[in-house]
């Protein structure tokens, strides 16, 4: 489980993030959306331990992120939107090395675990190359798996499909579905709203650091007042981005 | 030019940007290097003048040194223009990151060569310029001579720099079309090390202190003009050189004719260098996209040392030091700052050896114990120097990647020990190697070697705490450069610092240790009241050096801990 406690954070004057609250159940896939500066990414640093928050609280199943790190950080995995990688390590040597950090213990159990994490995402023929060779989109594979190695119980994800082909946002996709149906937490921040239409059980938007709406796609749709079926024009629409919309409208003319 | 320009803005707006809007800690580092720059440039002219008043004076031969010195210098500054150019054009015509902005857009290909070509030559050029021009004003001053002087010496340094610069840019573009940009650059640094090595063991083992002797002189001069410099007349340094030469000998050279020749030849360079950029440097482009693999540090034998070699730490401190072992060593800019390494301590050594310790008024034994005692500082200051390379760079090195580490269930605390751990320890190897080796060769007493030991071991905790501590206290993330992270405003408050420790350690150890010697050297025992003083000045290194291990780790903690990523 994943909560979020009036969660606030400042930057001088500008209130990056304004008394976010929400609760992500096991089992849930959430999806986090907003425009761009609205807030996700810190939002996102915050619950996972990179930026210390002005105020409030994040809670993994229960464990303070902040005042027991520790624990909170050995239940979660992690998968930022730029993928910043060791350059000079192999895959394989940074898969080993992420499990070092979680403390697995070396042996078979561990070996299979990291084989079949880079079969998984189509890396073990790349397994033995340094990560500075490879490309954006295996850069982004290599840290799902890393992100997953040790069996994380709740999973924060900043833009997981940047970078991928479509076979690899396709496995992206199956992974998260398959790991929320044997009970993890995920906190997805996208752009792509067919992602998070087509995926998550709920969403919420953010902008201007608040949460503006929070809910199913029915919940959604009720609060814009909306009859559209589609994410797209809610989301604009609740953003007040919906000029957005005429002008693209205009340009095709 | 005006389109070459247009290629060039970005530079130039960033230099201005930066000059506009200094950073933290720029305006302190922008006094200090002003400060050296200005020390260096007032010591070299005033030494040239000097010597070059002293040539003057020589009858016969002079003014012959003068311009055999003079040849020698621009046939070694065209040597060094060379090389770093070769380096430089290298990342500026394919390793910078902006190409792919250039190379995606309508830019023709000349425009691209020639705004490059500005680049490297603007990156080599400066710091021979910096060398230069003292010794060149220098040169004007000693001989007096007339404003012509400063005109020519202009009219032939520009073509004097274009030719290298076109020369090693047409070298690494057929370089990179026969080897990977990334694998040319490498063997091209480690060439450098070693040339940089060679030129400094030269200087060193020439034994410049000779030169205060009188005795020998005559024979120096002797040296200088017996040693005929290879002046061929196809170099570009003959033909600057020459049409120098009016202004210090008797001699009618042709001024006019070599300052043609530089121009005509540099015109041309660029030329042959466009036509040759023109054909083959998309392929050596695309080439450079390859990245090298890493074969040694994947050999099951250098992973089963490294295993055992790290079995005492927990698997968290053990996976980091792999990890920065193998960073480490696959980084061709990191390791081969050992071989330069190497070269210090065996420079350092050696000075020890050639110490003359026998024409001194002092007695032996009271120098070579006098030196001992200095040389704990000064092997501090070596061991505070290298820190200063290696490990206050240690968190910063992290990079962008440090929130693989902050995510991760590593406390902070383990983070930073284990840094100060793997740092330690090859630091104190370095540290007894140079204390134990100086004392053997200066034959001191076994008390002052078992103290400068003890004492240069404990002082390289403090030195590793603070670098460790205070390079997590101002960390520089952005910073890809290792060797600029020392660079910055936490790097030098760094060096400050242990400075201090250091001195203190040593004015701590002073008392004490005359006390001591002097003991033994009048077969005297010591008072109570001595030896209270001593245990207490030992007791004070004891806690100076846990405060330099514990305040700034604490503080580096704190601040990692704490800080936003």
């Amino acid at each position: 489980m994943i909560e979020l406690w009036q969660l606030n954070k400042k930057f001088g004057n500008f209130h990056a993030v304004r008394d976010v609250t929400l609760k992500i159940l096991p089992g849930e896939l959430f999806g986090f959306l907003g425009p761009n500066g609205a807030g996700k990414t810190t939002t996102i640093r915050m619950m996972v331990g990179l930026m210390k928050p002005t105020s409030g609280r994040v809670l993994l199943y229960g464990k303070d992120v902040l005042r027991e790190p520790e624990e909170a950080k050995a239940i979660l995995g992690f998968i930022p939107d730029r993928p910043y990688l060791y350059e000079k390590l192999t895959g394989l040597e940074f898969l080993e090395f992420v499990a070092d950090l979680h403390g697995l213990d070396s042996g078979n159990h561990r070996r299979k675990r990291i084989a079949e994490l880079l079969e998984f995402f189509d890396l073990e023929g790349w397994s033995r190359e340094l990560v500075e060779s490879y490309s954006h989109g295996m850069r982004q594979r290599l840290i799902l798996a890393a992100a997953i190695v040790h069996r994380p119980k709740a999973l924060i994800v900043d833009e997981p499909m940047v970078g991928l082909d479509p076979k690899g946002a396709r496995l992206v996709k199956r992974l998260f579905l398959d790991l929320a149906k044997t009970g993890v937490a995920i906190f997805m921040s996208t752009h792509i709203l067919e992602v998070a239409e087509e995926m998550c059980q709920r969403i919420g938007i953010i902008n201007e650091g608040r949460m503006i709406a929070l809910g199913t796609m029915q919940e959604l749709r009720e609060k814009a007042q909306s009859a559209d079926d589609k994410l797209e024009p809610l989301f604009l629409k609740l953003t007040g981005e919906e000029g957005i919309r005429s002008l693209v409208e205009d340009f095709r003319r | 030019m005006e389109t070459c320009l247009t290629l060039l803005q970005p530079k130039i707006i960033s230099l201005k940007h930066r000059l506009e809007r200094p950073g933290r800690g720029s305006l302190f580092k922008l006094l200090i290097l002003t400060s050296l720059a200005v020390a260096f440039w007032v010591l070299t002219f005033w030494a040239f003048q000097r010597v070059l008043l002293y040539f003057r004076s020589v009858e016969l031969f002079g003014d012959l040194l003068a311009s055999k010195l003079m040849s020698m210098m621009l046939l070694t500054f065209f040597s060094i223009l060379l090389f770093s150019n070769i380096i430089s054009s290298l990342s500026t015509f394919f390793l910078a990151e902006d190409l792919n902005l250039f190379l995606s857009r309508p830019v023709s290909p000349d425009r691209l060569y020639y705004a490059r070509l500005a680049e490297t030559l603007t990156h080599s050029s400066w710091m021979v310029l910096l060398f230069g021009l003292p010794v060149f004003l220098a040169y004007g001053s000693a001989y007096r001579v007339s404003f012509s002087y400063y005109l020519i010496l202009t009219w032939a340094l520009i073509p004097f720099l274009i030719i290298p610069a076109a020369l090693g840019t047409l070298f690494s573009l057929i370089l990179v079309n026969i080897f990977p940009a990334r694998r040319t650059k490498d063997i091209l640094f480690l060439l450098s090390i070693f040339f940089a090595i060679s030129l400094y063991f030269l200087l060193r083992f020439l034994q410049p202190e000779r030169l205060v002797n009188p005795e020998s002189f005559a024979g120096l001069v002797e040296y200088i003009t017996a040693l005929n410099t290879p002046s061929s007349p196809f170099l570009p340094s003959f033909w600057a050189s020459e049409s120098l030469l009016p202004f210090y000998q008797d001699h009618q050279a042709n001024c006019g004719f070599f300052i043609g020749l530089l121009w005509s030849t540099a015109g041309a360079m660029c030329v042959f260098g466009n036509w040759v950029f023109r054909a083959i440097y998309f392929d050596g482009w695309t080439k450079s996209q390859e990245a090298r693999r890493a074969r040694l540090t994947q050999t099951p034998l250098v992973n089963g040392l490294f295993d055992f070699c790290t079995r005492p730490f927990s698997l968290r401190v053990r996976a980091l030091a792999l990890k920065d072992f193998k960073s480490f060593f696959r980084d061709t800019t990191q390791w081969s700052q050992l071989i330069l390494l190497t070269a210090l301590v065996v420079v350092y050594l050696y000075n020890f050896r050639v110490l003359p310790l026998d024409k001194s008024p002092l007695p032996t034994s009271f120098l070579q114990n006098l030196i001992s005692f200095l040389n704990m500082g000064l092997a501090g200051f070596v061991i505070s120097a290298v820190s200063g390379r290696f490990v206050f760079p240690a968190v910063s090195l992290e990079g962008f990647s440090f929130w693989i580490i902050r995510s991760s269930p590593m406390p902070p605390r383990s983070f930073l020990w284990s840094k100060f751990w793997t740092s330690l320890i090859p630091l104190l190897i370095l540290a007894e190697i140079l204390i134990i080796l100086s004392n053997t060769l200066l034959q001191v007493t076994p008390f002052m070697m078992v103290l400068s030991s003890v004492t240069i071991f404990f002082v390289t905790f403090g030195i590793v705490g603070l670098g460790v501590g205070m390079g997590a206290v101002y960390p520089r993330f952005k910073v890809e450069n290792a060797a600029q992270i020392v660079s910055g405003f936490g790097g030098a408050f760094y060096m400050i610092l242990s400075m201090i420790f250091i001195g203190m350690v040593v004015i701590l150890e002073a008392w004490p240790v005359h006390t001591l010697l002097m003991a033994e050297l009048h077969r005297r025992a010591l008072s109570y009241f001595e030896w209270a003083g001593i245990i207490i000045s030992f007791l004070g290194v004891a806690i100076l050096n846990g405060m330099a291990v514990i305040i700034p780790m604490r503080m580096g903690i704190r601040n990692i801990t704490e800080m936003d990523f």
